[in-house]
């Protein structure tokens, strides 16, 4: 019964002209978004990587010189794009894009691409994940809005009962034919999402995506399917088309376009960040107080006068230089750690507040766990921002430690490219699915929760349905 | 005649709850909007005080080590000492280009979140002084802001099309269309009542609401240009719901039911203000693509390697990387090496100009197709214009960027006769300073122009349109 109830749901809209329409569109507008996803990756990760290379080379093709010298040379550090980005960008528009990795000093990453843009860019990118959060959205409003409302207004819906059929039936073969429909837009659209992602591995592995990929599309089924259980509760409780379909549009205006911004501010306001003159301004006033610094280097003369049973630092068998940089290194990471940590974690409770005000909007959860998915949040960036800090720290070790070891103080040491080739090239790899996934707890719970509410909306709507 | 349906609409607008939620609703978002928009000035304000302070003290701070060093004949090493030009100008006595926001800034946040308003001004390379970054979490821009600019421009039109989806079908549907066209009236000026009331009420509404909040919560209404601004605003505020409103009569007048009009009101709605920017800006972002400044960073790489190359023929390269190992610190070495760097910061700059320009010429291009394209959607044209009055457009920060370059300029003309003489710094407090000239009004006026002319003429052609169709609406036999 079910099953024929859904066919009949199904037969319906494909031949209805709005479905058809809505429909072609939505899946242009996917198409689309992904094509140029896809085209924006290939560029932007061929350039970052040929320049990550290019900066390994000058790095190895240094001349002889101080290795001092040669950690202020430095390397830069240029983020990569995450495959599925072609999906989601995300933040990367508005993060920068390349950090310059020398001694002394761990900088912000500069050059946002959106600056470079428009300001129609404020507008939003046109990506899939849009199209998924948005456009499909106001889709599943619209071919469903009516599926009781027009039953009971033509009058069908009594002899439909009157049949013997039980309205929980009929409920669960509208709402299946109407996934069935869904499904005909965005299959379509998903594999060649898949395609898409494939083609721009290029010898990187695929598989290390698919159980993202699985995850991303997991999560939107979950939110479709709350969408489509609100509009038949709704449209099972409305007194008439017209008002389930102001009543579903208000709650689709909201999700998608109010809550979000409304949170957002609102979690600005409870955790505000530091101006930049003041971030910068703190970090210095304590990167400029050498006392504990200076303590530290007491510390280690006279261990090292009393590890060599000598009187003076002349007739130690290392360079006190090499200490000195690196005990000022760590000192200043310390420092680099306290203030940026706090930065990111401020970033980090304005994101838990917001989702934590827009419970109401099950947009807000979804477009977090779309993001992390993707790879494009600010955790991902994070991540980046601290692997390309290890990495420097890394540089740093390997060359006050050759100062230490391999020069005395006063000499004018020079390394060469055997000292260079000791630092390891810089691979960084993306976090796993289940690193995404451990982090996005909350936000899966609150769409579960959702689809529970609505599922449960659905229901309690069957059992009081308006016949007439 | 006229006043009979003025005050039967009157009398049927105010039994309706929709009027009344949509004021509700408009006030509790405008009041939000202001709300957010007051947060973000007073922010903006902060930061630029926060960078006015930090250079006073520092300035201070320097000028008094500067004479005690002076009176004790302290011997000091170059890179922290006060008197010496090239430390004085790359870092002691840099100073801040503050940009304040502008009169009714709090009415839009527009890129003012994205693009800095303060830059910090060194003697280093003009591509190092304007790459400066900022604190700002990145999914909140990417989110952007519940300003009054964003209830102006997304909940306004929905609020609109929420009075007006229905305002023929309605008594079309409940058989009373026939009743009120059987009185010497015709359908047109019946129409026109009622889209006039409700455009007379909805705008006038946000206007009274917006000043009278302002005005309660001392928004500076007196400043310079404020009253123009807002007068600006309150011409874009109607002009945008008369587009709208134009719109959702010409939908009417074909005749539709209910539903279905607000299915299309809705489809337009989501195409005009959602879909068609974004799909201009994918437009104009892939004709005009401005590539990955990576490259830009490359160039500067490569410029500063070859210059570095040459410039440390003169002097030992350990010298010019590490200036605080310099054996002898009687400032004669040292200010070699400054020259050494001077000369190689020029070569450096002079390389890398064509490719700093290349992504101005590209994101120009950009721009000038975008400026084309705005015209396809009226959010687009709102969004700058309402930027605009604000302060808080592209035009503006422009506008700032090319007065932070000429004081860049006349910073360095400052600082390198003193290097290249080998002289020191006499003062931090006779030093070069930057006062921001805003741009003049008739230029925002000019700039907001041509996009107000284009609304008043679409809803216009939208409105003649409706209207020409009303005329042949037939009420019985549909």
């Amino acid at each position: 019964m079910i099953r024929r109830i859904a066919r009949k749901e199904l037969i319906d809209m494909l031949r209805d002209g709005r479905f058809r329409l809505l429909g072609g569109l939505v899946l242009t507008v996917a198409l689309l978004a992904l094509a140029v996803g896809w085209r924006q990756y290939s560029e932007v990760q061929r350039q970052h990587a040929q320049a990550q290379a290019a900066t390994r080379q000058q790095w190895l093709g240094q001349t002889a010189k101080n290795p001092h010298s040669a950690a202020h040379y430095g390397v830069y550090a240029f983020k990569p794009k995450s495959p599925l980005s072609l999906f989601d960008t995300g933040v990367d528009p508005y993060v920068g894009v390349a950090t310059w990795l020398e001694a002394h000093r761990q900088d912000e990453f500069k050059y946002r691409p959106a600056q470079d843009r428009t300001a129609a860019e404020r507008f939003g990118e046109l990506t899939a994940a849009q199209t998924l959060l948005v456009l499909v959205p106001l889709f599943i409003v619209l071919v469903s809005f009516a599926a009781f409302t027009s039953e009971r207004e033509q009058g069908t819906l009594r002899a439909l009962v009157s049949l013997g059929v039980s309205p929980r039936r009929l409920a669960l073969g509208k709402a299946l034919g109407i996934a069935g429909a869904l499904a005909l837009v965005l299959v379509p659209a998903a594999s060649l999402a898949v395609v898409g992602m494939m083609l721009t591995q290029a010898n990187s592995d695929v598989l290390a995506d698919i159980p993202r990929a699985a995850w991303l599309g997991g999560s939107y089924l979950l939110y479709f399917a709350t969408f489509l259980a609100i509009a038949m509760g709704v449209s099972m409780r409305a007194a008439s088309s017209r008002a389930a379909l102001a009543i579903l549009l208000s709650f689709w205006a909201v999700n998608s376009l109010v809550a979000v911004r409304a949170a957002s501010d609102l979690a600005g306001t409870l955790h505000p960040v530091p101006s930049a003159v003041e971030f910068q301004r703190a970090m210095q006033a304590e990167l400029s107080d050498q006392r504990e610094l200076q303590a530290r280097l007491d510390r280690r003369r006279k261990e090292l006068l009393a590890q060599h049973g000598v009187e003076s630092m002349s007739a130690v068998p290392v360079n006190f230089r090499g200490i000195t940089l690196q005990e000022g290194e760590n000192h200043g990471n310390e420092v680099f750690d306290r203030h940026y940590g706090r930065l990111f974690d401020t970033y980090s409770q304005q994101e838990a507040a917001a989702r934590r005000i827009g419970v109401i909007a099950p947009l807000i959860p979804m477009r977090s766990l779309s993001m992390g998915l993707a790879g494009t949040d600010v955790a991902h960036h994070r991540d980046f921002v601290n692997a390309a800090e290890s990495y420097r720290r890394q540089i740093q070790r390997v060359l006050n430690r050759d100062i230490e070891v391999n020069s005395r103080d006063g000499q004018n040491y020079e390394a060469g490219a055997s000292l260079w080739a000791q630092v390891p090239e810089f691979i960084y790899s993306l976090p796993t699915a289940r690193w995404v996934v451990s982090r996005h707890a909350a936000d899966m719970t609150l769409l579960v929760g959702w689809l529970l509410v609505a599922v449960v909306f659905a229901f309690t709507g069957v059992r009081s349905l308006r016949v007439d | 005649m006229l006043i009979r349906i003025l005050r039967h609409e009157w009398r049927m607008l105010t039994r309706d709850s929709t009027l009344a939620i949509v004021t509700g609703v408009l006030a509790v978002a405008l009041a939000s909007g202001l709300a957010n928009g007051m947060r973000w000035r007073t922010s903006q304000e902060s930061a630029i005080d926060d960078a006015l302070r930090e250079e006073r003290i520092r300035l201070q701070t320097a000028e008094a080590a500067m004479i005690s060093n002076r009176e004790q004949h302290a011997r000091v090493p170059p890179f922290s000492d006060p008197a010496n030009p090239d430390t004085a100008g790359r870092n002691m006595a840099a100073r801040y280009a503050v940009m304040p926001p502008a009169p009714l800034g709090e009415l839009a946040v527009g890129q003012s979140d994205l693009l800095p308003s303060v830059y910090k001004v060194t003697t280093e390379s003009k591509h190092t002084v304007l790459a400066t970054s900022d604190t700002e979490n990145p999914t909140r821009l990417l989110t952007g802001r519940f300003d009054v600019a964003f209830v102006v421009m997304y909940l306004y039109p929905l609020l609109i099309l929420a009075l007006t989806y229905n305002v023929l079908s309605q008594e079309q549907e409940q058989g009373t269309l026939a009743l009120v066209l059987s009185h010497p009236v015709g359908l047109g000026r019946v129409m026109a009542v009622k889209i006039g009331m409700r455009l007379a009420l909805v705008a006038g509404f946000i206007v009274a609401f917006a000043l009278a909040t302002a005005l309660a919560v001392g928004v500076p209404l007196g400043d310079a240009g404020a009253v123009q601004r807002f007068g600006l605003w309150v011409a874009t505020v109607s002009l945008y719901g008369g587009f709208w409103f134009a719109l959702a009569m010409m939908v009417a007048s074909r005749g539709f039911g209910s539903a279905m009009n607000a299915m299309l009101l809705s489809a337009l709605w989501l195409a005009l203000t959602v879909v068609l920017p974004s799909a201009s800006n994918l437009v104009a972002t892939t004709m005009y693509p401005v590539p990955s400044r990576v490259e830009m960073v490359q160039a500067i790489r490569e410029a500063s390697d070859e210059a570095n190359a040459s410039g440390a023929a003169l002097l030992g390269q350990y010298y010019q990387d590490h200036p605080e190992f310099a054996a002898d610190q009687s400032g004669q070495t040292t200010t070699d090496f400054n020259l050494v760097k001077l000369a190689v910061d020029e070569q450096i700059e002079a390389s890398v100009r064509p490719v700093a320009e290349r992504y101005d010429v590209q994101l120009a291009s950009q721009q000038r197709l975008m400026d084309r394209l705005r015209f396809l959607s009226p959010a687009m044209l709102i969004q700058g214009v309402l930027n605009d009055i604000s302060g808080s457009g592209v035009s503006r920060h422009r506008h700032f960027v090319e007065q932070v370059a000429a004081y860049h300029e006349a910073w360095r003309s400052h600082f390198f006769p003193l290097i290249a003489r080998k002289a020191t710094v006499a003062t931090y407090t006779a030093l070069p300073s930057f006062a921001y000239v805003e741009e003049p009004l008739r230029d925002v006026v000019q700039r907001t122009a041509a996009s107000l002319l284009v609304l008043l003429g679409a809803a216009a052609a939208l409105a003649t349109v409706g209207f020409a169709t009303l005329r042949r609406f037939t009420v019985v036999g549909r």
